[in-house]
């Protein structure tokens, strides 16, 4: 203590109070700053809902809770009828779809960059995946369109319709005819463009296991893959799953490249070759030319959207807690 | 310096384990050399490890005892550019065989290391997990499996009553002494333990310490440790290494009362280090 107030006395006379209270006064600015920014999230957010409530308001009115079960969307009948169970089912079964095929893929390719990659590889698959991010979602529009749709109306889909013929369950999921423009492809490219997100995110938590777990690990005898099933994604299931739930987030609300290639149509099909339609496509390919009930009814699709998208985000995030439970934390 | 001689006067003043007669070899070095790359890390290394007794190795910092523990298991396999040549056998296997299957070798070479690497799953599961690479076994031959590792760990009584609690719930001690329980499950026949005490405290030192002794009773150990006290007391050879060297290897007795090399002495008596 005596050596600090020395220090104090060497640095000549100035006034104490008057130094303290401007960091004070930056203090307080700072807390509030930062305050405020954090407060303006959740003013934007209510403000939004507020909006998209306003907006779905005679909507709401005039069809009900049977919005959500009705199928037939026809504005222009009269008097209108409008029901958002096609759009729902597209959204959903296109992300679900979606996510079955990135999540293992996309997983595989974080395993086989940390663990397995030699590192002259490691660099070039790396910035691939990242650019695959880059891609804007028109261009994975028009090249489903004009690319992947029509290759996999010619080869993929008789296949598989061939194979599955007769039988139970799947004969229905897989039934003809194949379309350039179908559930299918939608979610194939919605798998496409979030494998990126899932990818990265895994990369970058599963370089965060301490090497000596993993040797530890490989030390009791463990194989790569023991290694990696047992202690690295267990280890870092929180962040593995962060990234899934922002695939799947971007999944549901994906709109530009879906647009393009799910056919637009309201009915709602056993099939996943056939076309459908999802909330945001529905959404984006309606409102330009909507008015009155019409547009209110769009917007109640995007109010259901949020919803939707809350629903199955905080599901993830049970499913997570629960998870938690059982590993013993 | 100071505490460095203290040290160096309480190994004296330990009550040295009567020497035991010459155990056969359990493992056996011969001209092992060792390179990170174009590094030489290790050269000449010639030494055998008797069957159940506990070999010790010493030496100042970046000297290669951790990298020639390492070597035992094969673990620096993992990364690249790192490269083994001599010959090193256990029992009749030569270690360093290409075609061997390493799953195997480890499962024969158990190692415990720095830091406390419990896995993240359940105490129970740490245990069993290990065993169910190797074994399919009934749940209830895997509850005595689970009960006889823990009690080998020294670590049963105090989790009993939380087998499902997660690992990492542990303190940093009772969790080493998992690692080691986890490693004992796979009953290998070598245990390498690599600075096991040095993130513990005192009183965990001396149960971890006190377990190494129990276990030379059936498995073959080798122990990497920077304190020279915990050599002593726990070892019967002792060997002393030095920029990848190694300068001595002798009954731990002698080691710690008249080495013949000077670095030996240097070190041990605080000289460097």
């Amino acid at each position: 203590m005596a050596v600090q107030s020395d220090i104090v006395d060497d640095a000549g006379p100035y006034d104490r109070a008057k130094a303290l209270s401007a960091f004070r006064f930056g203090d307080v600015t700072f807390y509030w700053i930062t305050r405020l920014s954090a407060i303006s999230v959740l003013l934007i957010l209510g403000g939004i809902i507020l909006s998209l409530i306003v907006g779905a308001f005679p909507a709401m009115k005039e069809f009900g809770f049977a919005f959500l079960w009705t199928q037939r969307w026809a504005p222009s009948a009269d008097p209108p009828v409008l029901g958002a169970l096609g759009p729902m089912y597209g959204t959903l079964v296109t992300s679900f779809i979606a996510m079955l095929i990135a999540i293992p893929v996309g997983l595989g390719i974080a395993i086989f960059l940390t663990e397995l990659c030699p590192q002259w590889l490691r660099r070039p698959i790396g910035m691939a995946i990242e650019l695959l991010a880059g891609i804007p979602s028109i261009i994975y529009g028009m090249w489903g369109f004009f690319v992947l749709g029509p290759f996999l109306a010619n080869t993929f889909q008789p296949f598989m319709i061939k194979i599955f013929d007769g039988v139970p369950v799947l004969g229905a999921i897989f039934a003809g005819p194949p379309s350039y423009l179908s559930l299918f492809n939608a979610a194939l490219i919605l798998a496409i463009m979030v494998l990126p997100f899932i990818t990265s995110i895994s990369v970058d938590v599963f370089k965060t296991v301490p090497p000596v777990l993993k040797e530890a690990a490989y030390g009791v005898g463990c194989t790569t893959w023991e290694v990696v099933r047992s202690v690295v994604i267990p280890y870092t299931r929180v962040g593995v799953i962060g990234g899934v739930m922002l695939a799947l987030g971007r999944a549901l609300g994906e709109t530009m490249a879906v647009t393009f290639i799910i056919g637009n149509s309201f009915r709602i099909s056993s099939s996943i070759f056939a076309p459908g339609t999802t909330i945001s496509a529905a959404i984006a390919s309606e409102f330009a030319e909507s008015d009155g009930l019409h547009q209110s009814g769009l917007i109640l699709l995007g109010l259901l959207l949020f919803v939707l998208t809350f629903f199955v985000l905080a599901g993830a995030r049970l499913m997570l807690m629960r998870l938690e439970k059982k590993a013993g934390n | 310096m100071s505490d460095l001689s203290v040290s160096m006067s309480a190994a004296g003043g330990l009550p040295q384990a009567p020497v035991l007669p010459e155990a056969p070899p359990k493992v056996t070095v011969r001209n092992l050399n060792f390179y990170y790359g174009e590094h030489h890390a290790l050269k000449n290394i010639n030494l055998t490890l008797g069957a159940n007794r506990v070999t010790a190795f010493i030496g100042p910092s970046g000297c290669g005892k951790s990298t020639l523990l390492r070597i035992f298991n094969r673990m620096y396999d993992l990364y690249p550019g790192q490269r083994a040549t001599g010959q090193l056998m256990l029992d009749q296997t030569n270690i360093l065989d290409g075609k061997l299957d390493l799953n195997l070798l480890r499962a024969r070479v158990g190692m415990v290391f720095q830091k406390p690497t419990p896995f993240p799953m359940t105490i129970y599961e740490n245990i069993a997990f290990g065993i169910r690479l190797y074994e399919k076994i009934s749940k209830s031959e895997m509850d005595d499996r689970v009960e006889k590792a823990l009690r080998g760990g020294a670590l049963w009584n105090e989790v009993k009553d939380k087998l499902n609690a997660s690992g990492l719930s542990l303190s940093g001690g009772q969790q080493q002494r998992l690692c080691i329980a986890r490693t004992v499950a796979v009953r290998p026949e070598v245990i390498l333990f690599d600075e096991p005490c040095s993130a513990l405290d005192p009183i965990s030192t001396a149960k971890v310490e006190e377990l190494i002794q129990e276990l030379s009773e059936n498995y073959t150990i080798a122990i990497v440790t920077h304190n020279m006290q915990q050599a002593a007391r726990v070892s019967d050879k002792t060997a002393f290494m030095y920029l990848g060297e190694l300068i001595e290897f002798d009954d731990t007795s002698k080691i710690f009362t008249s080495p013949t090399d000077r670095r030996t002495q240097d070190y041990i008596t605080g000289r460097f280090g």
